[in-house]
């Protein structure tokens, strides 16, 4: 009990920083960025290559992930994103595309072999009988430290507002003076960095490998449906249900399931009740 | 084309028959998406569905093929009547992901339920053919293709294809004139199951193997989106023409470009198309083929 209570408590964490950057686009574009997997991937290959190929330290290396998400971020935007902007469905497509794209272009450079990043912080230790990675306590605490300061910047910022503002009614904030352009583009940027950040962690907690990025987008897209759109609290306890289910379901029943009962969930939440547990979003 | 094979080496037909398959399963997809605009990224559950149900049933119990494929089609047009069930509430992105939840519990079920009897990770392989040998595989894919495309061209041609259309624009509208939209979408989700099963069916068999990567995966679901897309959705030549564009311009870059950037320049390439004609190549023909006869195309 205490082994699930911990391990999901930690794996929810993770699981909710990376779905929210792919809830914060959902939310002010209205678009799925099929392509969100693709800043997770990049953020872990960046990570890699800085430390383990080029032996960079750490911190800087975290920093250049980022950059690196924030930069296909706003490239993803700028060059495919504006330019569907009216269809949604081109978008998913395109960014889909994109996705598989930049996955041949990891195959190109990395080759398909999988590869074990090291953790940024080694080590473990005990807490009721139950063993903890310390570089998984990292990535939770980060990733609420992050979440938290995302929550002060949308509620507490005047750009944050007008984030709010924009997901709420885009026209309605156009009329007040706020430019959606602006808006849009510090949102990719946003989630791009946050993808990135959450594929550092998500690269340490499993593997480097060129299909990655499906699961954390699977993952992310099961968070936003579960919470509702246009809610972070609703991705965050969205994030605990799942990352909840997931680790009840390995220990109790059987690894190899806990997926299916992420996408029934999807399923049942999508046929039931579409707006999730927190929308506020029409559909 | 029915006598392409006279000329052609075993090799380039063998990617004519790749080709076909393709379009059979674009056609599938154009057929429930295309005009509806009920877009589906679970096509190839209904695919894997279709291959694993000919595959286990010839594998285990040694089914002759004529009994297994048809057995094949009809467990998949009940499959297809699944995504009818969410089409009744959702419609769209949210009807997107529900089918591509539908794709990812496959895939695991695959591999947890029963390993013995669908071969767990790994498949099963050795499946008996249907025809042996390039040509007469190219005649089989050839001419079911052919005839699904026909098939497809006069049920579009008569109300139906006008009602699916209209729905795509305002479903609402469709229903207020008195159409049971319902039973519409209902109707050509059968069909396009069907095509799948049937499509999916003659696939494994051509492969000979089966395995829940090659078939329940994200990259097999981009292969027939972007054929239907590239080539035209909503048409039923688009999806051919997508289909051997994207076969042929991935064979045609082997010689070129050797190993993984192939993927990258196939991608690149798709992604430009797409980009600049999101109707697809058909549309370009056709708005060309205008211009060339002297009426004046609005594209």
């Amino acid at each position: 009990m205490a082994q699930v209570i911990i391990q999901g408590f930690l794996l929810s964490g993770l699981y909710a920083l990376i779905a929210v950057g792919f809830t914060m686009i959902f939310s002010v574009g209205r678009v799925l960025n099929l392509a969100y997997g693709v800043y997770i991937m990049l953020g872990g290959y960046v990570y890699y290559v800085a430390v383990q190929i080029l032996s960079l330290p750490k911190f800087p290396s975290f920093l250049l992930a980022g950059l690196a998400g924030i930069v296909f971020g706003v490239l993803t935007y700028l060059v495919l994103v504006k330019r569907f902007e009216k269809d949604p469905i081109a978008v998913e497509i395109s960014t889909l595309i994109l996705a598989v794209v930049m996955q041949a272009v990891i195959v190109l450079i990395f080759s398909t072999a999988p590869r074990s990043m090291w953790p940024l912080i080694p080590g473990r230790f005990e807490v009721f009988g139950v063993s903890i990675l310390k570089n998984i306590l990292f990535a939770t605490a980060v990733s609420w430290v992050v979440l938290g300061s995302l929550m002060v910047f949308i509620h507490k910022t005047h750009i944050g507002r007008a984030i709010r503002a924009v997901s709420m009614d885009a026209k309605g904030a156009a009329v007040s003076g706020i430019d959606p352009q602006r808006i849009n583009l510090v949102t990719w940027a946003l989630s791009g960095v946050l993808g990135a950040i959450a594929g550092v962690f998500f690269a340490t907690y499993t593997q480097l490998d060129p299909g990655m990025w499906v699961f954390p987008l699977i993952t992310a897209v099961a968070v936003v449906i579960v919470g509702g759109i246009g809610s972070i609290i609703g991705s965050l306890i969205a994030a605990h249900i799942i990352g909840f289910m997931e680790v009840a379901t390995t220990t109790w029943i059987s690894a190899d399931l806990r997926g299916v009962f992420t996408m029934a969930l999807i399923i049942v939440v999508l046929v039931v009740a579409p707006k999730g547990l927190l929308g506020k979003a029409e559909l | 084309m029915f006598s392409l094979p006279l000329f052609l080496s075993t090799g380039t037909l063998r990617i004519f028959v790749m080709a076909n398959f393709l379009a059979i399963f674009a056609m599938s997809w154009d057929a429930l998406s295309g005009r509806t605009g009920y877009i589906s990224f679970g096509h190839p559950f209904l695919i894997g569905i279709a291959g694993y149900t000919t595959a286990m049933l010839t594998y285990h119990l040694g089914v002759p093929l004529y009994l297994s494929i048809p057995a094949a089609v009809v467990v998949t047009m009940i499959g297809g009547t699944l995504f009818f069930l969410p089409a009744l509430r959702i419609r769209g992105t949210y009807f997107a992901l529900v089918t591509l939840a539908f794709m990812e519990i496959m895939y695991h079920l695959t591999q947890v339920i029963a390993p013995k009897v669908t071969g767990g990770t790994r498949g099963l392989s050795g499946l008996p053919e249907m025809v042996s040998g390039a040509i007469p595989n190219y005649y089989l894919t050839c001419s079911v293709m052919l005839l699904i495309g026909i098939g497809l061209w006069l049920l579009i041609r008569t109300g139906l294809g006008t009602a699916l259309s209209a729905i795509g624009v305002d479903e609402e509208a469709v229903k207020s004139s008195g159409l049971n939209t319902n039973r519409i979408k209902l109707f050509i989700f059968t069909i396009s199951a069907m095509i799948a099963g049937i499509g999916g069916a003659l696939y494994v068999h051509y492969l000979g193997s089966i395995a829940p990567r090659a078939l329940f995966d994200i990259n097999f679901l981009f292969s027939i989106l972007v054929a239907a897309l590239v080539g035209g959705a909503g048409t039923i030549v688009g999806p051919i023409m997508g289909a051997y564009f994207l076969t042929f311009l991935l064979e045609y870059l082997r010689p070129y470009i050797p190993g993984a950037g192939r993927f990258v320049l196939y991608g690149v390439i798709t992604l430009v198309v797409y980009y600049f004609a999101p109707k697809g190549l058909y549309s370009i023909f056709s708005s060309l083929r205008q211009r060339l006869s002297g009426k004046a195309g609005t594209g």
